[in-house]
């Protein structure tokens, strides 16, 4: 790689993530104008550069495609099926429009009846992974499946019937040591999140800045 | 803008007046209730540089072992034992999620240290810039070993589609192809996770993972876990780097700020006071 597509690519990127987030965070924390106005112009210029890579990507796709079921490559039958589905969609929404009532009515039929296919099997896997989780091998697997079994017990009328009090139990334990763990990632994931981005602009977290450095 | 300038001659010709002055001042250039969330950045972003500098100039640290982390070690030996791959899976979010970028970071660091003893790393995203970033990071990973011959493109990579369940089953699929030896599980994950975690179990990979989002299904099916912040110093603490892990004891120094003010918060509420709550803009 030449030098100056090495160049292009190091400290290009990173003067425009550079220049991007301080224009991002001066709009949030400033009164000015003049930084709005900044900030929304680089806002439509990355929406354009957007649509542009999706094209690109459209073409990418397509070609890859192409190429690999003209030669009968891995799954290429997926691939006319993928085709075929790129196309009609494109004539679809292009002919009736993307929020018409048949555009819509197509896409969510699809989409959602994929999704209860899925959520269906979920079932199954959470099964199977619960049988081993809650066998109880040392404490913390027991205290894991006792909190567990508590809370199951809470959506389950007729196991209520059975047993009031784990309703009491149920709600303390999702109201105080539930609620406080999951109050302590979001802060700490936070703190760490802040971290990792200085990190990241300080150049000292070199896995995802290889990205710019290939 | 001018309008602050004489706030400011203000004080100088008042004296007395000073404090009052300076809150209109400031809330002349910053938006209201955003004064405390500005100054609490630039202190982290001054104490991320402090003690990055300390470190610079030979402070040492100590970091605590992450079993998590120690495994992710074994899991490469163990993966260059059976001949089978690794993987390594960053989430269902973008390039804006910082957990993404967690799992990004994790990927390139396991990824040379795969390719240095010839194992590879394989990896599949649900939104296509992810995508492109991992195919990237992971194509420096294999030239940083200094074995740039062995990176092929689209081999390592997939893409199953921006959609939770597309990227779940597309993922699930890629595990039973593949039989890596062990999985990481590190970015923004749900639902997806129970159908990867578990398939991953099925097919006897040693299993990693860390995310904020669903954390209990994770705990459900990883034999280790990440606990929040750990993700983002995952890759310091696989690299050992001294700058990078100088920075995690920055990042010790804030939550202690953090807890102070969070116990001052506790005790003010307790007296009556609203003066911690107005001060984070709350």
């Amino acid at each position: 790689m030449s030098k100056s597509l090495i160049y292009v690519r190091t400290y290009l990127v990173r003067f425009i993530i550079i220049v991007g987030l301080l224009s991002a965070l001066a709009s949030w924390y400033l009164v000015s104008p003049q930084v709005d106005t900044v900030f929304n112009e680089l806002s439509i210029w990355n929406m354009m550069i957007s649509t542009f890579t999706l094209f690109v990507g459209l073409l990418t796709v397509v070609s890859r495609y192409v190429t690999n079921i003209t030669r009968r490559g891995a799954f290429w039958p997926y691939q006319i099926y993928a085709l075929i589905i790129i196309i009609v969609w494109i004539i679809m929404g292009v002919t009736v429009g993307i929020y018409s009532d048949i555009y819509q009515t197509a896409f969510l039929s699809t989409k959602i009846t994929l999704h209860i296919a899925i959520l269906g099997q979920l079932i199954f896997f959470m099964v199977s992974g619960a049988y081993r989780v809650f066998r109880m091998r040392n404490l913390r697997t027991a205290l894991f499946a006792i909190c567990a079994a508590s809370v199951a017990t809470l959506n389950s009328p007729w196991l209520l019937g059975v047993f009031p009090e784990a309703d009491k139990i149920s709600f303390w334990l999702l109201n105080n040591p539930a609620m406080a763990g999951q109050r302590a990632l979001v802060i700490s994931g936070a703190i760490g999140g802040l971290f990792l981005g200085f990190r990241l602009l300080f150049g000292l977290e070199k896995g995802a800045l290889r990205v710019t450095e290939a | 803008m001018l309008e602050n300038f004489k706030y400011i001659f203000v004080i100088y010709l008042k004296p007395g007046t000073m404090l009052p002055t300076l809150y209109s001042a400031v809330e002349q250039v910053i938006r209201p209730g955003r004064g405390f969330q500005l100054a609490f950045m630039i202190i982290i972003g001054i104490l991320c540089y402090l003690s990055y500098h300390m470190g610079k100039r030979g402070k040492t640290w100590e970091i605590r072992p992450i079993e998590a982390l120690e495994a992710t070690y074994e899991g490469i030996g163990r993966a260059a034992e059976m001949g089978r791959p690794v993987m390594m899976l960053p989430g269902i979010s973008d390039l804006g999620n910082p957990q993404t970028l967690a799992g990004l970071t994790v990927l390139g660091e396991v990824a040379q240290r795969g390719a240095e003893i010839g194992v590879p790393t394989v990896t599949s995203a649900s939104h296509s810039a992810v995508v492109s970033a991992a195919e990237a990071i992971i194509r420096s990973a294999y030239s940083a070993a200094g074995k740039p011959e062995l990176y092929t493109p689209g081999k390592y990579v997939r893409w199953f589609g921006w959609d939770q369940f597309a990227y779940a089953v597309g993922a699930a699929g890629h595990i039973l192809e593949e039989k890596p030896a062990m999985i990481i599980y590190l970015g923004y994950f749900l639902f997806d996770t129970i159908v990867d975690a578990e398939t991953g179990s099925r097919v006897g990979a040693i299993q990693i993972g860390g995310t904020i989002g669903s954390l209990d299904m994770i705990a459900q099916f990883c034999d280790y876990i990440l606990i929040g912040e750990e993700i983002y110093a995952a890759a310091a603490s696989i690299t050992k780097d001294k700058m990078a892990i100088s920075t995690i004891a920055g990042q010790d120094w804030i939550k202690l700020i953090v807890v102070a003010i969070m116990l001052l918060g506790v005790i003010s509420m307790a007296l009556g006071s609203k003066y911690i709550l107005d001060l984070l803009g709350v």
